[in-house]
């Protein structure tokens, strides 16, 4: 009896763990029973062990910060930076240094990130999505700039040092990667279950202001999560390269996916305040079990015919490459659903007491406490808007710095290349490249001044294009239906993301996050992850000039006539966006519905209890910007005459730079169509200007690589941001200004 | 003020619980057309929660809740805004980043096809704060760069834009200045003018004593006294407030009569 209690003491409070634990050995069994080859193999669970170390060490990490109330999304490209900027230190085709200085680099660019996040959302008040979304990017840019696409190697040097042996197997017969697993994650749980550190995380994850109030320095709390998580990404990222002795540009890429799904999966709640380092290790192992599983694939035997004999071959039916991540997207978006859908209504001990026969327990009050996090309402402004002249009265609006911004960025481009940027060619290039951005924005507009932020729009958009092009192509389907069917998938996406923020109360930038692995996971999966051309030229017809769909019709004007010029300059795409955007436009700023999404964003409780129903106005809003992107994807299929799987990759982070550039609000309650317009105008000009061929005084051209375009959009990002934050809503510089000529002010009275 | 006249609210036994807490038993309340009533009582009295129940943001577990005489089953806010009663919430509920036009006409701004009559609703706006006597600098600012008494104004006014029989005011003065709340004071013997009822919920006797008909007190969900203004002081709704019984509830008028 004794023994009983005694067993159950040891494990009271860790139902959660000993749950993960059995439905491993579950999984494991069933992986044996669909592949004997690989999982019946004991060096498979080596292998699984062994993998999952690395992303254990990073989970240790991302349980801080979750449980902060905080989110990581940067780890994996740190993982990747760390490991690029290990090898170009320690390669001798590149800085030859020795190890000391080398690991030091390393860490010391963990460290950097984890700084610069922690003080992005902590002192600048920037939210933590938005700030690690952009330094993902940033990270991956470098990741590209800094190899150049291309593989580094040091296996000779290498082999004389030990250090590598971190990588290699023991005599005990496992990978030391796996006891530096060990060893951090109980560094890491002592941390949090036992120290002073941790039991601040917990305050400040479980109630913000309390802490604060209680004397806790919040602010360094925070830092102090992003930074633990970013050392252990470059742990990681350390233990990757001494195991391959070298590094490629896809290193950690999509690993932060794996990280947060695990942490989430191990207990933890995206809400903060809950979660424990043993669950999120177990949470590790399990999520790199389901993707070891799903990667493997399943041994089928497949008949051909060759020369009239049947012929039996061997082969894997496996899912293609990039399909995975639709899958743990799928697993995040589940795991965070377990917390409002699971246990707040108390499902297990609900279950447990029937099972046993007794009465259940009632279930908590299912329409409680809402999930979504408090706002940070944005600071007063000043009214400027009614003192000053017209033109002072302009330039208060917050569209006026978009629209400057946009002029003067186009006087640039003029002043770099006379001979080029005003012509015809490159005008219409702008407006086209202009389209895709500006079709997001409009979308987003909405989405952002419901003070929710759409992530997805990007993958949606990839998804919508797959799904029309593998119509086309693999089931050979009519134009017209390509089309429609593209649009209802794209819909249908907007609306998954709709019911989760809304009926599920998830936060939208979780519900979209993993839309935004599904989406373009499914995408890559239906294209095989390859690029599908040549489609019927009627559907191309939607991305030709405006002449060509017409003449199509029959209802071409006739040649040399004035609108017969215009339909052949103008692009059909161009005029789908203005009929869009003016519709969006005018539903905003003039119709009851537009409004409600002003007073959703600036004031919910206060838009609710005035009747206005906001999960129908948040839900609207995510589907129109999914469809917008949809009809993005179309788009592009149609004017490239092809789709890559890569497909409106980074767009997200344009459509959002976007609409703050154009007077957004990252906080919601602000916004216009018109200025994010503008902003994707900003847009498309830094990104056309930054790949401009600049043809110097010596008859020298350069043009910069892509991917430091794309490190360059993630910091305009921030600076938007940034700029919204502290110029629009706390004003900075007119307070400063303000001090500025008080003072003067004193000084002369003072004087007199 | 006799019995016979019907109350403009009448609330009978009404009883809530939240789960093992009895936050209201048999409570009783009463409001006269155009009395202003203020209603007292320690934290956790059941102040905010009787009034929850009556404008339908919380459901009664029991009792009943007459409106002009007529019994009610409110399900929502909007059910009893539907019968003339409204509530004015401690932080205002207002979208800062609209403004003062769009903040008083809120989820239902005119329309003129199927735009928003812009015209209509500022002109409106501004005849509802001239009604007020509140002084507003334009409709078109935004409310956020209000000060926090105009803010209460527009939530005011946004009020009784609805042309309500009885509105409730939920700490009206927690968040203002002494000059704000002399302001708001003179607009609710404005409003009483107009032959508004009113219920304040507040912690301060002063304010109700300055311009209340009548205050009631509650105490762990039971009414231990309901007085006249005229017929009694700030010492005795103390000392109702802190060692009130329900058998010192009484009536107002029986406490009159007993005096």
């Amino acid at each position: 009896m004794s023994d009983r209690s005694a067993f159950r003491a040891l494990f009271a409070g860790y139902g959660w763990e000993i749950g993960l634990l059995v439905f491993m050995a579950l999984l494991y069994a069933a992986g044996t029973l669909i592949n004997p080859d690989f999982f019946g193999d004991f060096h498979a669970l080596r292998a699984t062990l062994r993998d999952a170390a690395r992303f254990g060490v990073m989970a240790v990490g991302m349980t801080f910060v979750i449980v902060n109330r905080d989110l990581d999304l940067s780890v994996g490209s740190t993982l990747g930076l760390v490991a690029v900027v290990f090898s170009l230190l320690y390669a001798p085709a590149h800085y030859d240094l020795g190890l000391g200085w080398t690991v030091a680099g390393a860490l010391g660019v963990g460290l950097a990130i984890g700084l610069v996040n922690g003080v992005l959302v902590t002192f600048l008040q920037v939210p933590a999505f938005i700030a690690t979304l952009t330094m993902l990017f940033i990270g991956r840019g470098l990741v590209l700039g800094l190899t150049g696409g291309k593989t580094i190697a040091y296996d000779a040097k290498a082999a004389e040092s030990a250090f590598f042996a971190i990588g290699e197997a023991n005599p005990l017969g496992f990978n030391n990667q796996i006891l530096v697993f060990v060893a951090i994650a109980a560094v890491g749980a002592l941390l949090l279950a036992r120290t002073r550190w941790g039991y601040e995380s917990y305050a400040v994850g479980g109630n913000l202001q309390a802490a604060e109030f209680a004397g806790i320095d919040t602010r360094i709390v925070r830092i102090r999560g992003f930074v633990l998580a970013s050392l252990c990404a470059a742990v990681a990222g350390i233990m990757n390269v001494a195991q391959d002795k070298g590094v490629t540009s896809q290193y950690g890429q999509g690993a932060e996916l794996i990280v947060i799904a695990a942490v989430i999966v191990g207990g933890a709640s995206i809400l903060g305040g809950r979660g424990r380092v043993v669950g999120s290790c177990l949470g590790a192992i399990l999520v790199v079990l389901i993707d070891k599983v799903l990667r493997e694939g399943v041994p089928t035997v497949r008949v051909i015919k060759i020369g009239g004999v049947d012929m039996q071959v061997q082969a894997m039916a496996q899912l293609p490459p990039g399909a995975v991540p639709a899958f743990l997207g799928l697993i995040l978006v589940a795991a965070v659903l377990i917390e409002p859908l699971v246990l707040r209504r108390r499902l297990p001990q609900r279950l447990w007491a029937w099972l046993r026969g007794h009465t259940p327990p009632p279930a908590e009050d299912a329409d409680g406490v809402a999930m979504v996090g408090i706002k940070t309402m944005g600071h007063s402004v000043q009214a400027r808007e009614f003192s000053g002249g017209l033109v002072n009265r302009l330039l208060a609006r917050r569209e006026a710095a978009a629209v400057l911004f946009m002029v003067a960025l186009w006087l640039v481009g003029m002043w770099l290349r006379p001979d080029f940027w005003g012509s015809l060619d490159n005008s219409f290039n702008l407006l086209l490249a202009f389209t895709e951005v500006g079709l997001l924005a409009v979308g987003m507009t909405f989405v952002i001044v419901n003070g929710d932020i759409d992530l997805s729009v990007g993958a949606v958009l990839a998804l919508s294009g797959a799904t029309a092009a593998f119509l086309m192509k693999t089931l050979g389907a009519d134009p017209g239906f390509a089309i429609l069917a593209a649009f209802v998938v794209g819909t249908a996406a907007g609306a998954m993301n709709g019911l989760l923020a809304t009926r599920a109360r998830l936060p939208a930038f979780v519900a979209t996050l993993g839309m935004f692995y599904i989406a373009r996971g499914l995408a890559a999966w239906m294209v095989a992850g390859r690029q599908l051309s040549q489609f019927p030229e009627s559907f191309g017809l939607l991305g030709r000039k405006l002449i060509e769909p017409l003449q199509a019709l029959g209802l071409a004007p006739a040649p040399g006539t004035l609108a017969f010029k215009i339909a052949g300059a103008l692009s059909t795409q161009t005029l789908m966006l203005a009929v869009i955007a003016v519709v969006a436009a005018v539903v905003l700023a003039r119709i009851r519905w537009g409004w409600a999404c002003y007073a959703t964003g600036g004031n919910p409780r206060a838009a609710g209890y005035a009747g206005i129903d906001t999960d129908r106005v948040r839900f609207a809003a995510l589907v129109f910007s999914a469809m917008c992107a949809a009809v993005a994807g179309i788009v592009y299929v149609a004017f490239l005459r092809s789709f890559n799987p890569s497909a409106g990759q980074l767009r997200e982070l344009d459509a959002i730079a976007a609409v703050i550039i154009g007077g957004g609000s990252i906080f919601g309650g602000y916004g216009s169509v018109i200025g994010s317009l503008a902003g994707a105008a900003v847009i498309a000009l830094i990104r056309a200007l930054l790949s401009l061929q600049i043809i110097g005084a010596d008859g020298q051209s350069f043009v910069m690589p892509q991917h430091w375009v794309n490190v360059f959009i993630g910091l305009i990002l921030i600076v938007a941001v940034l700029g919204d934050i502290w110029l629009r809503q706390q004003a900075v510089l007119g307070r400063l200004l303000g001090r500025l000529t008080m003072r003067r002010r004193a000084s002369r009275s003072a004087a007199t | 003020m006799s019995e016979t006249e019907t109350p403009i609210v009448e609330m009978r036994n009404i009883c809530k619980a939240f789960g093992a807490v009895r936050a209201l038993h048999n409570v009783n309340f009463r409001l006269m057309p155009g009395e202003v009533l203020g209603l007292v009582g320690d934290n956790s009295a059941g102040k905010s929660t009787l009034m929850k129940i009556l404008t339908g943001a919380y459901h009664r577990d029991s009792g009943d809740v007459l409106v002009s005489g007529a019994a009610t089953q409110f399900r929502s806010p909007q059910d009893s805004r539907d019968s003339g009663i409204e509530m004015i919430y401690q932080d205002f509920a207002l979208c800062g980043n609209m403004d003062v036009g769009q903040n008083i006409f809120l989820g239902r701004w005119p329309r003129r096809g199927l735009f928003v009559d812009k015209k209509r609703m500022y002109s409106d706006a501004e005849a509802v704060l001239k009604r007020l006597k509140v002084d507003v600098n334009s409709v078109r600012q935004r409310v956020e760069s209000l000060s926090g008494g105009r803010q209460q104004s527009v939530a005011i006014a946004r009020a009784i834009s609805f042309e309500p029989q009885v509105v409730i005011l939920d700490e009206p003065t927690a968040n203002l200045s002494v000059m704000a709340t002399n302001e708001l004071l003179r607009t609710m013997q404005e409003l009483k003018e107009h032959g508004v009822a009113q219920v304040i919920i507040s912690h301060r006797l002063t304010d109700i004593f300055e311009v209340g008909d009548r205050v009631m007190v509650l105490k762990r969900g039971e009414n231990v006294g309901d007085r006249y203004i005229d017929h009694t002081s700030e010492k005795e709704v103390l000392e109702l407030i802190v060692e009130g019984t329900p058998e010192t509830a009484l009536t107002a008028d029986q406490a009159r009569a007993a005096a």
